[in-house]
């Protein structure tokens, strides 16, 4: 009886945290015509340790839309997170979605760093930072 | 009672075993999955040409050589100092993909002009081709600067833990004068820990 609870216990515990590997994560998408931003928060436990502080927007030389986004960090350990910076046209589509990547990124104990975009084309109007905790991916 | 156990431990079992079926388990993974080994892989590249790509296009440097003009870029194959065997001239045809695409930059390919110069003498000489649109030598762009750069590695093994950094340095270079007008340089470090069994 007590080898049944204890296989029983391990098999239940085996299965609540496999579910706890979620892809979900923050979103935060900028407009940079209307200069607005909003964030989407998908994942409690990113909700809990990770906030987005500033959204910046400017324009390199060339004339592509740039974007800096500040992440400050919640909790005293270090996180091991992954982003990516998509672009939108005026159409909501995305542009070249295949050759944008998720960057890793390390934010150290109630550390605040920031990430940059460049937009991949001039048509290019909303951006878009998914963040993601990096077990995550596969 | 004991009934019980053992068919619940024979059906864990059973789960347990089904997953060692001879043919293996294929899957599509995402591009940019989590590293399997210290090495390059894929999503070191990805990242490498994103970052490298977006560098290039923010910086001012490349459009005040050119006095504003889209310029004309040729690619030169990075070298790899590095101990591992990568396709470095993958990497920069990709930059040079990501840069194509911005539309802020134009490329001449020297890779392809022995082609070139084939298909213009057929157009010369085979008689198919209408005289007038036939395309003559000497008249491509020149390249203005050339893409190039470099990967090095440094390995540190101590016990069970194997460290490896990698840094990838691109250039750009002006063949007028022959100054760098633009660099950038992405560092990895991966890190092993070899089980004890």
């Amino acid at each position: 009886m007590k080898l049944l609870s204890i296989v029983f216990s391990v098999t239940l515990a085996g299965i609540l945290f496999t579910g706890c590997r979620t892809s979900a994560g923050t979103s935060v998408v900028m407009n940079h015509e209307t200069g607005g931003s909003v964030i989407y928060e998908g994942n409690t436990r990113l909700h809990n340790s990770v906030s987005v502080t500033a959204v910046t927007y400017d324009k390199v030389p060339a004339g592509l839309n740039r974007v800096n986004i500040q992440l400050s960090s919640l909790i005293q350990r270090s996180q091991h997170l992954q982003y990516r910076i998509a672009w939108f046209n005026a159409e909501g589509m995305e542009i070249d979605a295949d050759t944008r990547t998720y960057r890793p990124l390390v934010l150290q104990g109630l550390d605040t760093v920031t990430v940059t975009g460049v937009a991949n084309s001039p048509a290019a109007v909303t951006s878009r930072l998914r963040l993601r905790e990096w077990r995550a991916a596969r | 009672m004991n009934a019980t156990v053992n068919q619940f431990i024979g059906l864990v079992l059973l789960a347990v075993f089904a997953g060692c079926a001879t043919a293996p388990r294929v899957y599509e993974s995402e591009l940019d999955r989590t590293p399997l080994t210290t090495r390059i892989e894929p999503q070191d590249i990805r990242r490498t040409v994103e970052k490298m790509a977006e560098s290039l296009i923010a910086d001012p440097g490349v459009l005040d050589a050119t006095k504003g003009e889209r310029p004309v870029l040729d690619i030169e194959p990075m070298k790899n100092r590095s101990q591992m065997i990568v396709d470095m001239q993958s990497i920069t045809d990709s930059v040079r993909m990501r840069l194509i695409r911005s539309r802020l930059f134009r490329f001449v390919d020297r890779s392809t002009s022995g082609a070139d110069i084939t298909i213009m003498d057929e157009q010369a000489q085979l008689g198919l081709t209408d005289r007038r649109k036939a395309i003559r030598p000497g008249q491509q762009s020149a390249a203005q600067m050339y893409l190039t750069g470099s990967l090095t590695d440094m390995v540190t093994r101590v016990g069970r833990v194997t460290d490896h950094y990698y840094k990838f340095t691109m250039i750009l270079k002006d063949l007028r004068t022959g100054e760098i007008v633009w660099t950038d340089e992405q560092e990895i470090r991966k890190v092993a820990n070899r089980p004890m069994l």
